[in-house]
């Protein structure tokens, strides 16, 4: 038998016909294709038991109901909370991307402690044994050398229980400087305290106002309780009332008003003043409220006549003559107007005159808690916590003088904007040590440079930050909170807010890390200190303080998220009032501080005016910003890492800078590179830059994109009240 | 088998978006990104590249300072039904990835299917269809949040705005289950419309005169669902792509930019 | 005598093996004649006999891998003890969703301690009850990520029983073996246990063109543009 190539073709074709007889083709091609379609580094996602599980947002002081999806175990979605009083539903993209940050590679697992050079960001994990020992030795031999007032609090709560418990911590263990980061909340308080003579909250009936004139505040940029806005807006459209937005630059609030008004930047409050003038000479005013329950009516209608025609104003504001009295007219007319002040989101307090001449406007027309007007609202919670009993070394580091300054019948309780400069400058002792919660001022003060210098004089921070931020990097030793979905919080003090309000938050899921409840440290660490700092805090967690604390509430706080007095109506007129003369009093003392200040720098070096703006898309508070949000970044705010500045075309044409050209933008305070926007939303002469760029810290995703404005502007004291009334600052910009 | 379960009532879902009261805060496309399982890559800033199924644009009336209006426009998939559900991008596909239900009006996409030709990105006037140019991929442990309800996606396939319509299979399950044949308006809602903070996004059923969309533009069923309230437009209207998705504005700049008109023409006649 | 796979087993044998027996058969007559034909027709048949049984015979063993589940379970005894039927363990959620495989949490409400003398429930109890862990069974009917199956629309909806696409799996004394795709990374049911596809029962095989026909033959919609049969979202996430 030959075997031959024949053979061979035969074998062949032969194991070819019989392959293609058998189902082997067929069914490895089919098998293929669906190998093709499911790669295995693509996830699949486990499917499960889906529940919600109800909670409150405390991602940024709004306050929102969410609903939190979950798949077995897993949180897989936040949606807004229906039926909740604040947002109804709706909800903001901080909260939606929530998840994002839960499960994200910003998280901190353990208690750390730093290992290399300050900032480095070299850490070792520790026990929580050795973390909180680490710090009560210290803060245990600084009372016993007898300087307990050398430690500083920075807390991202005015209120709130774990703000309250860590104030009533520096209290016992024998520290005034407790400070909060501060916001337009603090000038409204100041307000209240001086108009209306109590210390109650600002409420905005926005939900029932016809006419809102709002001064740069970013009624749809993040302001107050962003959602609630949003809704009051919207209430607005469809009843058909009015809003107007002055503002330098077309913002988001801008563009939906009913009308901009473009104004120069920072003279917001001359022109509140202005508008005084046309209404008080047209005799415009509410006359019932003025003659009967208000003091000081005269000399304040007199600072407004002499200083503040429409003529004068024109020119500071750059609004014609006619715009003013038209608006004066338009405000005074309207049923129910209202004004609003809080440039942004409102997180920077600005001057106090601003404040005081904008609710001026709102007493002249008779709008002081009134339906559709500003409330005092009172407290939702009578904190009946025993009173503290310093011990002596704590009642002898208690009577030093605040380190910022702050406190006084004049001044807020906190003034956190000068504590950089009073640690650099000449201070009345050394810090010696720094307590961080909740709050990240390495990348939200001002003037980033000079409070990384302040902190340089710090022998030992603490941070309690639940994500590796600026400020927890630049930290000795971190002792994380659980994520904000891992745990109880009491949320008070909701911006804007017209009825006593409380929400809670609650665990939605279980701890992912070796975190712990910040006001359970607290306790703990108070504890550890033994003697009086210990019997301060008689609870054994977090949990039963809020308990006792909360009382009755708790079951309503348990069921619905919330405890709200929702019949509550302000005090009337007559009864309103707690000044000396107990009317509404026109307090002219703020006006010591110029209501119009030229920006910090030289005009011949510093051309330009920069003015920062707040974005939704951009978080801008101790929060950084979640990837789902950076992509939704416009590439008319960030081109890969470049920051995006806006400059009117005919800046861009005097300076020779194109679209999307680079630049060199210079302040007094830094240099940075930015590309250009040519923008028809900004006047000639100024440049506008986002706030919420410019992260070292946290992700991948945010550090290293663009810049910090806060690195450009520095704060500038309010002369009257020591809040920060810089709005923004002198610079150039140059092509790079 | 019983009798009359192939009857499920015959839809038209659709999507109406107020402008005037939308302020482009950019919550819609979080809310889609979050429910949909929508990846994202360290630098997003080239647009292009960006996969948002739901995308917030920003127009003008391209006046200069201090006249300058601007308004936010946010952009899902229109879900065209063309004419008889033949939309640009169900006709032009050759793997049979991309489907027009003409009980539902949905246009989905079936992403094990598509085979990336890419051909209904350039069929779709409206850019609303993405590439994925790179496999996704989530950092540790974010992976976790991945919603169940939608499959992730792999490189070099074509996804797209869906309608949440994995909401909708999630209603029916539940109607099925308390032995329903119909599901009630509020039970399927898009993610977008259901986080709208300022309410401006209104989904539903345009042929369900009960349904608040249906009330909301009129549409004139025998003109291809053309609006008839006179503040309704929808995108490119002359294209004749019968978009399901409709635009409400008071001004008219606005409505006159959303059909693209060359500078100074007149505006064409709605019959 | 009474698990799936046995019962299953005896049809898909007798369809696989007759074609390889008559190859063979065959290539021991094609010997005899080597002489007239000479070797190239040899040759064409033994090719043809070595690819039939490659391809009938040594793919189908070499495609799957087998799996054995965590341990035995006995669907039959435990249908004798529950009231609902599949239902009671494999039941719906109040928003129409489907449970699937049982949660360790059911089952305990039964199994805290061992009760019998199996071995299997042994293994049950000392590993996953005491230890608080799911049972990882493998689902053989599981279907990859793109698919959308609603039980909701099929149990609830069309009034069809489990067993139409789940074959007696409820009568079985034992958890047959568990074979996977080893490119496809599917269970073999997906495909069906008969490697040529041929099916005789409505569950045998869980293809995309098995919904479809099923489909098309009782609902009759052709809603689908593309396809003119049902919506391709209907069954696709």
């Amino acid at each position: 038998m030959k075997i031959d190539r024949r053979s061979f073709l035969s074998l062949g074709i032969g194991a070819a016909a019989g392959t293609a007889l058998s189902p082997l083709p067929w069914k490895i091609t089919d098998d293929l294709s669906i190998w093709s379609q499911n790669w295995p580094w693509t996830p699949v996602p486990q499917d499960g038991e889906a529940t919600y599980v109800n909670s409150v947002c405390t991602l940024c002081p709004g306050g929102c109901g969410i609903s939190v999806r979950k798949i077995d175990d897993r949180a897989v979605k936040i949606e807004g909370m229906k039926g909740f009083p604040i947002n109804d539903g709706g909800i903001c993209i901080l909260g939606l991307s929530g998840l994002q940050l839960l499960y994200g590679p910003t998280r901190i697992a353990s208690p750390l402690k730093r290992t290399g050079k300050r900032g480095e960001g070299a850490f070792q994990a520790v026990s929580w044994k050795q973390a909180i020992s680490e710090v009560v030795d210290k803060l245990s031999s600084l009372r016993k050398e007898g300087k307990p007032h050398t430690v500083a609090g920075i807390s991202g709560e005015r209120e709130g229980t774990t703000g309250r418990l860590f104030k009533r911590f520096l209290t016992a263990y024998g520290s005034p400087n407790f400070m909060h980061v501060p916001s337009a909340a603090d000038a409204s308080e100041q307000v209240l305290y001086l108009m209306h003579g109590q210390g109650t909250t600002l409420g905005m009936d926005l939900e029932n106002a016809d006419y809102i004139l709002s001064f740069s505040a970013g009624l749809l940029d993040g302001w107050g309780s962003p959602v609630r806005m949003f809704k009051a807006n919207s209430r607005l459209k469809d009843k058909k009332g009015k809003l107007v937005q002055i503002e330098p630059r077309l913002s988001s609030t801008a563009a939906k008003a009913d009308k901009w008004l473009p104004i120069t930047p920072g003279a917001e409050g001359a022109l509140a003043l202005g508008l005084a003038h046309v209404i008080i000479a047209e005799s415009l005013h509410n006359r019932e409220f003025i003659e009967n329950y208000t003091s000081g009516f005269e000399a304040f209608a007199n600072y407004v006549r002499n200083g503040f025609s429409p003529d004068i104003v024109a020119q500071i504001t750059g609004i014609p003559k006619a715009g003013i009295v038209s608006l004066a007219r338009e405000f005074a007319g309207a049923s129910r107007p209202v004004a609003i002040c809080g440039r942004g989101q409102g997180d920077t307090p600005g001057a106090l005159c601003e404040a005081v001449a904008v609710h001026a406007l709102n007493a002249l027309v008779g709008n002081i808690n009134r339906t559709g007007g500003v409330w005092s609202v009172a407290q939702p919670v009578d904190f009946n916590w025993s009173q503290v009993w310093p011990d002596e070394p704590a009642r002898m580091g208690l009577a030093r003088k605040r380190i910022d300054g702050a406190g006084g019948p004049l001044l807020p309780q906190s003034l956190l904007n000068r504590f950089p400069q009073a640690v650099n400058g000449k201070n009345p002792y050394e810090v010696q040590a720094l307590l961080v919660s909740n709050a990240n001022p390495l990348y939200t003060m001002r003037d980033v440079e000079s409070v990384k210098k302040a902190f340089d004089r710090i022998g030992f921070i603490v941070s309690f930050s639940s994500y590796m931020d600026e400020t927890a990097q630049y930290s000795d030793l971190i002792l994380p909170n659980h994520h904000y979905l891992e745990r109880y919080e009491v949320v008070e003090g909701i911006k804007g807010m017209t009825s006593p309000f409380i929400g809670m938050a609650k665990p939605v899921v279980k701890p992912l890390y070796n975190t712990r409840h910040t006001a359970d440290v607290i306790i703990e660490l108070a504890s550890e200190l033994k003697g009086t700092v210990a019997a301060a805090f008689p609870w054994a967690s977090y949990e039963a303080c809020l308990k006792q604390t909360l009382g009755y509430k708790v079951n309503a706080l348990a069921e619905d998220g919330y405890w709200m007095d929702g019949g509550y109506m302000p005090p009337d007129w007559s009864n309103a009032f707690k000044t000396p003369s107990g009317k509404f009093e026109f307090n002219l003392s703020p006006f010591k501080h110029k209501v119009y200040t030229h920006p910090e720098g030289d005009p011949s070096i510093f051309p330009l005016v920069l003015i920062p703006y707040d974005s939704l898309r951009l978080a801008n508070d101790q929060i950084g910003n979640a990837p789902f949000m950076t992509k939704t970044v416009a590439d008319t705010v960030l081109q890969k890492s470049d920051a995006v500045v806006e400059i009117n075309p005919e800046t861009g044409k005097q300076l020779r800078l194109a679209e999307g050209s680079l630049a060199v933008l210079k302040t007094p305070k830094k240099t940075v590179k930015v590309a250009v926007h040519l923008s028809q939303g900004v006047g000639p002469g100024i440049v506008a830059v986002p706030r919420g760029l410019g992260h070292l810290g946290n992700d991948r995703y945010l550090a290293g994109k663009g810049v910090n404005v806060n690195d450009l502007i520095g704060p500038v004291d309010d002369v009257v009240s020591g809040l920060d009334a810089a709005w923004g600052i002198r610079a150039s910009l140059a092509k790079s | 088998m019983k009798e009359g379960h192939n009857q499920i009532q015959t839809s038209k879902f659709g999507m109406v978006i107020d402008l005037d009261k939308c302020t482009g805060c950019g919550a819609c496309m979080v809310a889609c990104m979050s429910e949909n399982n929508v990846p994202f890559r360290e630098d997003e800033s080239d647009k292009l590249l960006s996969i948002t199924w739901m995308r917030v644009y920003q127009i003008s009336n391209g006046k200069p300072y201090p006249d300058n209006e601007i308004c936010y426009l946010p952009r899902p998939c229109m879900h065209c039904e063309g004419h008889a559900g033949h939309s640009p991008c169900v006709s032009v596909c050759p793997a049979t990835a991309t489907d027009y239900d003409s009980a539902s009006g949905i246009v989905s996409q079936i992403y094990t299917r598509c085979f990336g030709c890419r051909y209904c990105m350039g069929a779709c006037p409206y850019h609303a269809r993405y590439f994925n140019w790179w496999d996704p991929v989530w950092p540790k442990g974010m992976e976790q949040y991945l919603s169940p309800n939608v499959s992730p996606r792999m490189r070099g396939i074509v996804e797209k705005c869906s309608f949440c319509f994995h909401r909708y299979q999630l209603a029916r399950d539940k109607a099925y289950y308390e032995g329903r044949r119909t599901i009630k308006e509020e039970e399927y809602q898009s993610a977008c419309t259901q986080a709208c903070p300022a309410g401006a996004i209104t989904f539903g059923d345009l042929l369900n005169p009960g349904h608040k969309v249906h009330q909301m533009v009129l549409p004139d069923l025998n003109h291809h669902g053309r609006p008839r309230n006179p503040h309704a437009f929808r995108l490119l209207e002359r294209l004749g792509t019968n978009p399901k998705v409709y635009y409400l504005s008071g001004r008219e700049w606005v409505r006159r930019a959303g059909d693209n008109y060359v500078q100074g023409e007149k505006q064409a006649e709605h019959h | 005598m009474s698990t799936v796979e046995e019962k299953v087993k005896e049809s898909s044998e007798h369809a696989a093996s007759a074609p390889a027996k008559a190859a063979s058969e065959k290539s021991g007559g094609e010997d005899r004649n080597a002489g007239a034909g000479g070797p190239i027709t040899l040759f064409f048949i033994l090719g043809l006999a070595a690819s039939l049984v490659v391809g009938w015979v040594v793919f189908p063993k070499l495609l799957y891998s087998q799996k054995s589940q965590p341990f035995d379970f006995n669907h039959a005894l435990h249908m004798e003890e529950v009231d609902n039927g599949c239902e009671s363990c494999h039941f719906f959620r109040e928003d129409g969703s489907f449970s699937g495989s049982p949660r360790l949490a059911q089952c305990v409400a039964c199994h805290e301690d061992v009760q019998g003398v199996s071995e299997d429930e042994k293994i049950f109890v000392e590993n996953y009850v005491v230890e608080d862990r799911e049972v990882p069974w493998l689902v053989y009917s599981k279907q990859p990520d793109c698919v959308f199956f609603s039980h909701a629309a099929h149990v609830k909806g069309a009034g069809m029983d489990c067993a139409v696409c789940h074959g007696p799996i409820g009568e079985s004394d034992h958890l047959k073996v568990y074979e996977e795709n080893r490119i496809s990374g599917y269970s073999r049911d997906i495909w069906g246990k008969n490697i040529s596809g041929i099916k005789r029962n409505s569950w045998d095989r869980m293809k995309m063109d098995d919904c479809a026909e099923c489909h098309m033959e009782t609902t009759g919609r052709t809603s689908s543009v593309q396809t003119k049969k049902d919506g391709c979202f209907v069954c696709h996430k």
